[in-house]
C-alpha cells in the first residue's frame, strides 16, 4: 500500500503539473537562449499583453470544448468585432463597447441556436460562421483598416492601472482566494488525510507564491496593463463559473454524457446555447482588446486565432471529446504558446519556420498528454 | 463419465495496485461441457477471462495455463485465439455498417490471389456454409445493423467458431436478449456442446446457470471456492457460496402501509421511435399508491421501458395521455418538469443514460438536485457535501471517496449512485427501469431492502423488470404488458412467474 501511495503521488504530480513543468522549462530555455532578454520586466509585460488576446479566447473555448463542441469562428469574430468597434467610435466609447459585445453575443448565440435547434455539429456551423464573419468584416470596413479610435477606448488595452492600486487589488484578490480555498478544505465531505494531497497543497502554495512574486515584480514596473487585467478577470470568472456554479457543473455533465444529463433534468439546450453565446461575447472582448492595441479595426486580423485558442485548451489538458478540462490548464497552454511566439521573435527565427516549430510543439504536447493517461 | 480436461490453470495470481484480483486460482474446464462461472461483481471473473483471452499478457500474472495438457503463454489475444480460445463479450464487437459475411471474415477476406481484391462470391459462400453448419438462419448479405441483438450475438459466435475455437467463453450473453432469443441461444449452446465445443458461461442469472450448465465454478474474492456438477448444487447453496454468507431470503419483501393514490396515468399512448403511425404504448392506464411497489412486466419490445420513460417526459413530443400526481393533472414536457413534480427515473442503461461516467461519485449524486444545494447559480459546497455523504452512507456506496470517478466503481455501486441521485430530489414517485440489471447478488438484496424502506416512507414505486423472480417477489401488484398494451393486472397473492409469462407472451 505504501508503494501505491508513492505511485499515486508521481502520477498526480505529472497529471496536474505536466503542462506547468513544460511552461517553466520553456521559460528557462528561452531565457537562456536570449541571454536573459526574455525574462525582463519590459518583455514579460509584452508577453502578458500578447497572451491576453488569445487567453480571453482560450477561456471561452475551454467551456465550448468541455461541453463537447468547438468554435472555429472566433478568429473571424475577433476581426469583425474589431471593425465594428472601430466603426462605432463616433457613438462614444461606452455605446461602442456595448454594441460590439452585443454583436459578439449575437454571433455566438446564432452558432448556439443552430447547434441546439437543428442539431448540426458545431464544427460545421462555426466553420460557416468563420467565413461569414470574415466576409462581414471585409464588407463593413471595405477591406481597409479603420484607424483613429477614441483615446478613451484605447485605454481598454493600453492604459496602466497604477502600481499602488493594482498592488492593493492584487493583494485583496490573493487574500480572498486563500480564504475560499481554506473554507473549501474545511468543508470537504470526508476529512481525509492523504499524503499526496498534502504535498500537492504545499506545492500549490509554492507555485502560487512564485506567480505572485513574479506578478508583483511586473506590476512594480509600470502597473498592470489594462488589457492584461481584463484577461485575468475573465480567466478568474471563467474558472469560477466552471467550478462553483450550476452552469459550470452542467457544462461538464453535458460534455460527459448529454443524454444522461437531459434525463437528470438539465436543460441541455439552454446550457449549450448560453455557452456558445458566452464564447461569442468573449471573442468580442478579445477583438476590442486587439483593436485597442493596434489602434485600429483590422478586417484581416485574427487569422488562425481559433487554432491558437484550441491549441491552448488542448495543451492545457482539456479533452477534445468533452467532459473534462480546466480554465487553469488552458491559461498555462496560452502562456506556452505566447512564450513560444515571443521567444522565437526575440531569436529572430524566420516566421515561416516559426509556424512549423509551433505545430510540432502542439503535437508533442498532446502526445505527452496521451502518454500520461 | 469423466471427460478430458481441455483448459486448466494452476495458481493464477494477479495483482493490481493495492488489490489482489486473483489469488492462486485453480480452474478446470472439461471437453464438451458447459461450465457456469459465477461470482459477485468484482470477484475476479472478468480478470480471469482477460487472462484467458490474452488481454492481460503472460508476464503480468503468476501461475500457469494449460490447454489440453500443454503449457501455454498467452502474450496477446492472437496467442489465445491460436490456442482455440474465443470470448463473446457483453458488448458485441461487430461493425454495424458491414454485412454478416464481411464481419465474420474481417481482415481475412478471401481474395483473388494476392491482389487484395475481395472475392465476394467466395466470401458469401464460405459464410453461408458456416451459418448452415451451425443452423443459424441469417443471410450472409444482411447488414449487422439490421439484426436484433440476439442475432448479432449468433454472428459473433459463428465468427469465433470460424477461427476454429474449441473453448468459447460467453460473458453475460443473455443480458440484452428477449426470452425467445435466450431460447435460441440455449439451443445453439446445446448443439455446440454435442459437437464437442467447451464453453464457459458467465452469468448473474442463476436460473440460466441451472438450466444450461453441466458444472458450476464459484469465484469469491479472487479465489475458487467451489466447483461441482450443477445437479448437485441447490440455489441456496450457490448463493451462499457466492456471497460467503447465507442470504436466507434473496427477496426480503416487507409490506408497507399502502394509502392514497400518488400517481395516476390515463390513456397513455407513445409513438414508435422509427415507424410512423405505430405506437409502442397503447392506451395504458394505471394508478400507484403511496407505499406501493407496482411491478411492470413484459417481454423486450412490449413497451415497458417506453411506458416509464415517457411518463418521465423523456420524449414529450411522441406521447399523449393524462398524468395526475397526488390527484392533480400535470403536464410533463421534460425530465426537468418531471423532477419538479416529484418524479425520479432510474434508467435501464446506467452507462448510457444514468451516469456521467467521467464525473465524480458526488457530482453524479447531486446532479438532479443542484438547485436545492445552490444559492442562485452558486453551488454551496457545504450543503452539497452534506447531501453527498448522507446518501453515500444510507445506500452504503462503496467508494474510496466522494471524489472518486464513478466509472471505477463496481456495477452494483454504480447503480446505487444512480439511485442516490434520485433519492436526493426527495421523490414522491420513483420509476425504476431494471433496477438490478448487471448488479451482483449482495447489492441486489441491498437495493431490495432500500425499496422496502422507501415504500415504508410513503414513496410510490414503479418497477419495470425482466427478472421474473424479482417482479413476483418484490411487487405488491403486477401489470403485464404485451405489444404496447396492458393485458393483465395481477395481485401479489395470485402472481406466479408462469402466469406472468403466459400473459406476456399474448395468452388470454
Amino acid at each position: 500500500m505504501k508503494n501505491q501511495g508513492k505511485d499515486n503521488l508521481r502520477q498526480v504530480l505529472i497529471r496536474k503539473y505536466g503542462n506547468l513543468i513544460g511552461l517553466v522549462f520553456l521559460i528557462v530555455l528561452t531565457t537562456i537562449l536570449t541571454n536573459g532578454l526574455f525574462f525582463t520586466q519590459r518583455n514579460l509585460i509584452n508577453v502578458l499583453r500578447q497572451v491576453s488576446v488569445n487567453g480571453i479566447l482560450a477561456v471561452g473555448m475551454t467551456l465550448v470544448i468541455i461541453i463537447g463542441g468547438i468554435d472555429l469562428s472566433v478568429g473571424s469574430v475577433v476581426a469583425l468585432t474589431g471593425v465594428i468597434v472601430a466603426l462605432s467610435q463616433p457613438l462614444g466609447t461606452i455605446p461602442a463597447v456595448i454594441l460590439t459585445l452585443l454583436a459578439g453575443a449575437f454571433i455566438g448565440g446564432w452558432n448556439g441556436f443552430f447547434v441546439t435547434k437543428f442539431r448540426i455539429p458545431s464544427f460545421i456551423i462555426t466553420l460557416g460562421m468563420m467565413t461569414i464573419a470574415r466576409g462581414l468584416a471585409l464588407v463593413f470596413s471595405k477591406g481597409q483598416a479603420i484607424s483613429g479610435l477614441n483615446d478613451s477606448f484605447l485605454a481598454i488595452s493600453e492604459s496602466y492601472i497604477p502600481p499602488a492600486v493594482s498592488m492593493a487589488v492584487f493583494i485583496f484578490i490573493c487574500l480572498a482566494a486563500a480564504a475560499v480555498a481554506l473554507r473549501e478544505r474545511k468543508s470537504s465531505a470526508y476529512g481525509r488525510k492523504v499524503f499526496a494531497v498534502d504535498i500537492i497543497s504545499v506545492l500549490n502554495v509554492l507555485l502560487i507564491a512564485a506567480a505572485v512574486v513574479i506578478l508583483v515584480w511586473l506590476i512594480g514596473f509600470r502597473g498592470m496593463p489594462m488589457g492584461v487585467a481584463v484577461f485575468l478577470t475573465i480567466a478568474f470568472l471563467g474558472a469560477y463559473t466552471l467550478n462553483q456554479t450550476r452552469f459550470g457543473r452542467y457544462i461538464y455533465a453535458i460534455g460527459g454524457n448529454e443524454e444522461a444529463s437531459r434525463l437528470s433534468g438539465i436543460n441541455v439546450k439552454s446550457v449549450k446555447f448560453l455557452t456558445f453565446l458566452i464564447m461569442g461575447a468573449l471573442a468580442a472582448v478579445s477583438g476590442m482588446v486587439l483593436a485597442a492595441r493596434l489602434n485600429s479595426g483590422v478586417p484581416t486580423s485574427g487569422v488562425m486565432f481559433e487554432l491558437d485558442a484550441i491549441a491552448s485548451v488542448v495543451i492545457g489538458g482539456t479533452s477534445l471529446s468533452g467532459g473534462y478540462g480546466s480554465v487553469g490548464g488552458s491559461i498555462i497552454g496560452a502562456f506556452i504558446i505566447g512564450t513560444l511566439n515571443n521567444g522565437m521573435q526575440l531569436l529572430h527565427i524566420d516566421p515561416f519556420y516559426q509556424e512549423i516549430a509551433k505545430g510540432i510543439i502542439i503535437i508533442g504536447a498532446v502526445l505527452m498528454d496521451r502518454k500520461k493517461k | 463419465m469423466e471427460s478430458k480436461v481441455i483448459l486448466e490453470t494452476r495458481g493464477i495470481t494477479k495483482d493490481f495496485p493495492g488489490v489482489r484480483a486473483l489469488d492462486s486460482v485453480t480452474f478446470q474446464l472439461r471437453k464438451g461441457e458447459v461450465l457456469g462461472l459465477v461470482g459477485e461483481n468484482g470477484a475476479g471473473k472478468s480478470t480471469l477471462m482477460k487472462i484467458f483471452s490474452g488481454a492481460y499478457p503472460a508476464p503480468t500474472y503468476e501461475g500457469e495455463i494449460f490447454v489440453e495438457g500443454k503449457r501455454c503463454n498467452f502474450l496477446g489475444p492472437k496467442d489465445s485465439q491460436k490456442a482455440g480460445v474465443a470470448i463473446i463479450y457483453q458488448e458485441l464487437n461487430l461493425i454495424p455498417e458491414l454485412t454478416v459475411a464481411e464481419n465474420i471474415f474481417l481482415a481475412r477476406e478471401p481474395a483473388f490471389g494476392k491482389t487484395g481484391i475481395i472475392d465476394r462470391k467466395q466470401l458469401f459462400k464460405k459464410t453461408k456454409d458456416l451459418l448452415d453448419l451451425l443452423t443459424i438462419p441469417i443471410p450472409p448479405q444482411e447488414q449487422i445493423k439490421n439484426l436484433s441483438i440476439g442475432k448479432q450475438q449468433m454472428v459473433e459466435i459463428a465468427k469465433a467458431l470460424s477461427y476454429q475455437a474449441r473453448i468459447l467463453i460467453l460473458d453475460e450473453p443473455t443480458s440484452a436478449l428477449t426470452e425467445q432469443e435466450v431460447e435460441s441461444l440455449f439451443k445453439m449452446i446445446n448443439s455446440l456442446r454435442s459437437r464437442g465445443v467447451s464453453m464457459i458461461y458467465i452469468s448473474h442469472k442463476l436460473d440460466e446457470i441451472f438450466k444450461i450448465t453441466d458444472r458450476v465454478t464459484v469465484i469469491r474474492d479472487g479465489k475458487t471456492v467451489a466447483s461441482k456438477p450443477t445437479s448437485e448444487m441447490s440455489r441456496q447453496e450457490l448463493v451462499s457460496l457466492m456471497v460467503g454468507r447465507n442470504i436466507e431470503d434473496m427477496y426480503p419483501k416487507q409490506a408497507a402501509r399502502i394509502s392514497d393514490v400518488i400517481l395516476e396515468v390515463k390513456d397513455l399512448f407513445v409513438d414508435h421511435p422509427f415507424l410512423v403511425g405505430e405506437k409502442v404504448v397503447k392506451e395504458v392506464s394505471f394508478k400507484v399508491r403511496r407505499g406501493e411497489i407496482l411491478g411492470v412486466s413484459g417481454l423486450m419490445g412490449s413497451g415497458r421501458s417506453e411506458l416509464v420513460t415517457s411518463i418521465f417526459g423523456a420524449f414529450p413530443a411522441d406521447c399523449a395521455g393524462e398524468i395526475y400526481v397526488e390527484g392533480k393533472r400535470v403536464e410533463i414536457g421534460s425530465p426537468y418538469e418531471a423532477i419538479n413534480h416529484g418524479l425520479g427515473l432510474v434508467t435501464e442503461d446506467r452507462k448510457l443514460f444514468g451516469l456521467i461516467l467521467g464525473m465524480q461519485v458526488g457530482e453524479n449524486i447531486t446532479l438532479s438536485c443542484l438547485e436545492r444545494v445552490s444559492w442562485r447559480q452558486i453551488i454551496k459546497r457545504k450543503r452539497e457535501n452534506e447531501v453527498i455523504s448522507r446518501y453515500i452512507d444510507t445506500l452504503k456506496i462503496k467508494t474510496h471517496s466522494p471524489e472518486t470517478i464513478v466509472n471505477t466503481l463496481s456495477g452494483g455501486n454504480q447503480q446505487k449512485v444512480v439511485i442516490a441521485k434520485w433519492l436526493a430530489i426527495n421523490p414522491k414517485v420513483l420509476l425504476l427501469d431494471e433496477p438490478t440489471r448487471g448488479v451482483d447478488v449482495a447489492a441486489k438484496v441491498e437495493i431490495y431492502q432500500l425499496m422496502n424502506k422507501l415504500a415504508g416512507e410513503g414513496i410510490g414505486i414503479v418497477m419495470v423488470s425482466s427478472d421474473l423472480p424479482e417482479v413476483v417477489s418484490m411487487s405488491d401488484r403486477i401489470l403485464v404488458m404485451h405489444e404496447g398494451r396492458m393485458v393483465k393486472e395481477l395481485q401479489r397473492n395470485e402472481a406466479t412467474q408462469e402466469k406472468i409469462m403466459f400473459y406476456a407472451t399474448g395468452g388470454r
